[in-house]
């Protein structure tokens, strides 16, 4: 009896001693189908060519990221791998028509597809949304234009896009492209800004400095640690927000060290999460 | 209350009146020996100590003990500070059993989750030499429960009830007790509700109730004299914790522990234990006044708001060890052990906001305490060898092996924000070295001289702790993930002297730190909560000084009447001459008994000087002394097979308004309070 006892906790001791190790799960990737996750937003003809355009959601006012596929219209199962294309968004309103800021895909096709992105500057609500999608078909040498007319452009429930006029650089499209899934912890954030010169000319600024205010409004504190963005292609600048906790948080942004018109007014995006 | 202290004295001692050299040599005189640095409760003058007693705490207890001084939030779970040292720095364990509270704040140490009623002794060691039951570097503290005694009656059964007039508790105690032929089963419990009591100023200190239940049963088999197997169930509940010194309140701390224990006490004696405990602590703000005005919402104008937090923390911890005593040789005793425990500790914090006339907000939500697995594998050998007659050496040494794992993204990644690349396991080997000599003159006088090395693991609230509030200084806390192990260089000395009126002790130790832990200031980390004045990160200061001294005096001309003095002095320091925080000053307590017939009657003066040695960046301020004088009596007689124990007494006589250098928040103590318990024992 004795012994068996004794035996019996030296075993459970052991027992104790191995539990602790786990096994590894290995991770396998695989390739993700270029349309993996996205819906068909549109699709019409132009120069030879049967256009869709694809996006993960519904248009939104906002940086969309959008993808175009090219599709020979004498063989529809036969994508065109070599075209340069052309965004031409278009709102009218009731005094005034303009575009918004575009990025135009590369010439040559990434997997099969034309990705680009649209920075609708407003909803459909306070006019009509057209887009065209401009084809140079670099297969048949044909061009022409898909016309999608007045396309539902939705507003987001949190704002990621703001115009706003400031003194030195006048009107000016700040959006926010992420982060899209905050979570608590080190997040990358990035933003565009596109200055409007004309109604229908909004080019990519490449020349500001920014920096960002992480705030929680209930709690009255900020986060530490935070990088502010810097540019690196396009007119995009990239850094890190740090959230310490879930919530409700709002992060102001500074131009230019202006802190004038720094996080006053407009210049705030609020992430929830 | 005092008593505890003459026990502590006497027990220290009792291995020179027993003494006589001829006992020396042999292995019996080596288990008084182990049994001396104990304080063994079911010693007689404890147990009268005790029932005069029996409704205070284990804090009321642990104030009275050598070397051990209480870190106060509230009339509830007091922490133990020993020598200057507390939390992460000391072993708190029960029969050798890991328990960790589950409070990111020190609001709930594990000596809040057992009652005096569930000891039968409690086991001080002071330094680096307290490795046992892990590595540590401050002391240890060893709580064993209270077993079936197979040799007493076959049933025994009391009941007492007291009360205490500052907080108008009320305190209902029992213990049962069934023996039957290799059977023996024991079963005690207290019930204590306190309302808020009354400092001597008649400020009532408000959040300073609470109501608590503990059980404990042990069932023991014993098939023949030398084995035994044994079962314990604890549990113990308390709700409705105020803390006066906190923003916060404790609505449900819960903890639960199940032992199975296998012994075996032949000539080699053989201890093989596996248990499971759980801590479960609820703090939230729900009766604290949440409605706060605050600016900038939503445009920029005044708002009032309602913000309630939840701070819900759990710890459970798996273990087991083996542990055997061989006596080899004339004069030597082995001690081997190996143990292992698994603890996983959750805290977390969430806050709801409402403002006025709106919605809820979605709540706030952060791990204060990531989810971490901590895995610890120890293994432990003593030696004590006597090589003369007056002279013993012991040694011990333990290796422990950690494995920590974060069991949840929250942990990297709220660490990612101060640019902490955090490994999900981390491991490390910590050990610990002791060497002792005790040496017998051939006069009344004995002296022991101990050294040590030893380490310690930061704790998760160091290595991991997130934004943890801190009342003491006002700073919100942030662990630090490359956190290196604490360590200790250790020297202690202790001088008795034992003559048949008089007895002495003198033992002075010295720790040299280094790698210290503590919170310093980041100022470029912004404050996150209201009252927060900053951020500290816990970090490895180069170089610490602990210097502690305790002097016991005990005269006894008479057999009836007995004098004792304990005074307590502490010294710490950081860098180069630095204030250690949170020291307590020079205190004394005097008592005085008579005893005789079953009658007792005893004063005590406790007294503390001023406290003016502190560390003002840490927020300290000066503590004024203070004496406070407690006058007790009891009186125990039987009647037919019943017994009874009354006892009636005076804390705080004089309505003294005063709080400790300890106590967070400087809350005054209770004022004067009249004490009556009375107890039935069959």
């Amino acid at each position: 009896m004795k012994t068996i006892l004794s035996k019996l906790s030296i075993l459970l001791l052991l027992s104790i001693f191995i539990f602790s190790c786990k096994d590894e799960v290995k991770e396998t990737t695989t390739a993700v189908h270029p349309l993996e996750g996205l819906i068909k937003l549109n699709e019409g003809y132009a120069a030879g060519a049967k256009v869709e355009v694809w996006g993960k959601k519904n248009y939104f006012q906002g940086y969309n990221n959008l993808s175009v596929v090219l599709l020979d219209s004498a063989n529809t199962k036969d994508t065109l791998k070599d075209a340069h294309i052309h965004f031409l968004p278009y709102m009218t309103m009731p005094m005034m028509k303009h575009a918004c800021p575009v990025e135009n895909p590369g010439a040559l096709a990434i997997n099969g597809v034309f990705p680009g992105a649209i920075s609708f500057v407003m909803p459909s609500m306070g006019g009509t949304w057209d887009l065209g999608i401009k084809v140079h078909n670099h297969k048949t040498g044909k061009g022409g234009t898909a016309m999608f007319s007045n396309i539902t452009v939705d507003s987001p429930s949190s704002t990621v896009l703001k115009v706003f006029k400031t003194p030195a650089n006048g009107v000016l499209v700040l959006s926010m492209l992420a982060p899209l899934t905050p979570k608590v912890g080190v997040n990358d954030i990035e933003f565009t800004i596109h200055k409007k010169l004309t109604e229908l000319k909004w080019p990519a600024d490449t020349t500001f400095t920014l920096a960002i205010e992480p705030t929680m409004p209930s709690m009255g504190h900020g986060s530490p640690n935070n990088v502010n963005p810097i540019h690196y292609k396009n007119g995009h600048y990239k850094g890190k927000v740090n959230f310490t906790m879930t919530g409700e948080w709002k992060i102001g942004i500074v131009l230019n060290n202006d802190t004038t018109i720094g996080t006053s007014a407009n210049r705030y995006f609020n992430i929830t999460l | 209350m005092y008593k505890s202290l003459v026990l502590g004295l006497l027990i220290l001692t009792t291995f020179i009146v027993k003494g006589e050299k001829n006992s020396w040599k042999d292995t019996v005189s080596l288990k008084e020996v182990s049994v001396s640095v104990s304080v063994p409760l079911n010693n007689k003058e404890v147990v009268d100590f005790y029932r005069s007693n029996e409704f205070s705490t284990l804090d009321n207890m642990n104030a009275r003990l050598e070397g051990l001084t209480l870190i106060k939030r509230g009339a509830y779970a007091l922490e133990p500070q020993m020598n200057g040292f507390s939390g992460g720095q000391l072993n708190v364990t029960i029969d050798g059993m890991k328990m960790f509270g589950a409070c990111t704040d020190k609001m709930d140490p594990v000596t809040s989750y057992i009652e005096p009623t569930n000891l039968k002794s409690i086991k001080l060691k002071s330094g680096t030499n307290c490795s046992e039951h892990g590595c540590n570097i401050g002391g240890s503290m060893d709580m064993s429960l209270q077993e079936p005694d197979e040799k007493g009656g076959d049933q025994t059964a009391s009941i007492s009830y007291g009360t205490e007039s500052v907080s108008n508790s009320k305190n209902v105690l029992f213990s049962l007790g069934l023996n039957k032929e290799k059977w023996s089963w024991i079963s005690d419990g207290v019930y204590r509700k306190t309302e808020r009591y009354r400092a001597g100023n008649g400020l009532i200190i408000p959040f300073s109730q609470f109501e608590k239940t503990n059980l404990h049963s042990a069932l023991k088999y014993s098939p023949n004299e030398i084995s035994s197997l044994k079962a314990d169930v604890l549990y113990d509940i308390a709700r409705n914790v105020g803390y006066p010194a906190l923003p916060m309140d404790v609505s449900l701390a819960r903890g639960s522990l199940f032992a199975l224990e296998y012994q075996r006490k032949a000539i080699t004696q053989l201890k093989a234990k596996v248990y499971y405990n759980q801590v479960v602590h609820i703090m939230d703000d729900s009766q604290r006044d949440s409605l706060y005005l605050l600016k900038n919402k939503p445009v920029g104008k005044s708002d009032s708001v309602y913000m309630r937090m939840d701070m819900p923390g759990k710890s459970s911890t798996f273990g087991s060890y083996i542990q055997l005593m061989v006596p080899w040789g004339e004069r030597n005793k082995l001690t081997l052990k190996a143990d292992h425990y698994t603890n996983y500790s959750l805290a977390e914090m969430t806050m709801h906001m409402r403002y006025a006339g709106q919605a809820p907000e979605k709540p706030m939500y952060m791990q204060t305490w990531p989810a971490m697995l901590r895995n610890v594998s120890g293994v432990y050998a003593e030696n004590s060898s006597y090589l003369t007659s007056n002279l013993m050496v012991s040694t011990n040494a333990r290796l422990d092996y950690n494995i920590d794992q974060l069991d949840s993204e929250y942990g990297p990644e709220q660490f990612g924000i101060f640019n902490y690349n955090v490994e999900k396991v981390k491991t490390n080997v910590i050990k610990s070295i002791n060497l002792s000599a005790q040496y017998h003159f051939e006069t009344d006088l004995n002296l022991t001289a101990t050294a040590g090395h030893s380490e310690r693991m930061p704790t998760i609230g160091e290595r991991m702790g997130f934004y943890l509030f801190n009342a003491y200084d006002g700073f919100d806390y942030i662990g630090n993930p490359n956190l290196m192990s604490e360590q200790s260089n250790f020297m202690k000395a202790t001088f008795q002297v034992t003559k048949p009126t008089f007895k002495i002790n003198i033992s002075p130790s010295m720790s040299f730190l280094s790698d210290y832990i503590m919170g310093i200031t980041d100022p470029g980390i912004p404050a996150m909560n209201f009252p927060a004045k900053g951020i500290r990160v816990y970090t490895n200061v180069p170089k610490a000084k602990l210097f502690s001294t305790d002097v016991q005096l005990m005269y006894t001309p008479t057999d009836y009447f007995t004098a004792f003095c304990l005074s307590k002095y502490t010294y710490g320091e950081i860098n180069e001459g630095e204030a250690m925080p949170l020291m307590a000053p020079l205190k004394n307590v005097l008592a005085l008994q008579y005893q005789k017939n079953g009658l007792q009657l005893q004063a005590e003066c406790e007294s503390a000087l001023s406290q003016k040695r502190i560390n003002i960046l840490y927020g300290e301020q000066i503590t004024p002394s203070f004496t406070v004088v407690n006058l007790k009596s009891s009186y125990e007689f039987s009647y037919s097979k019943l017994s009874f124990n009354t006892s009636a007494g005076v804390t705080n006589l004089f309505n003294k308004v005063y709080y400790e250098h300890l106590d967070i928040g400087r809350i005054y103590r209770p004022g004067r309070s009249v004490e009556l318990y009375v107890k039935v024992g069959y």
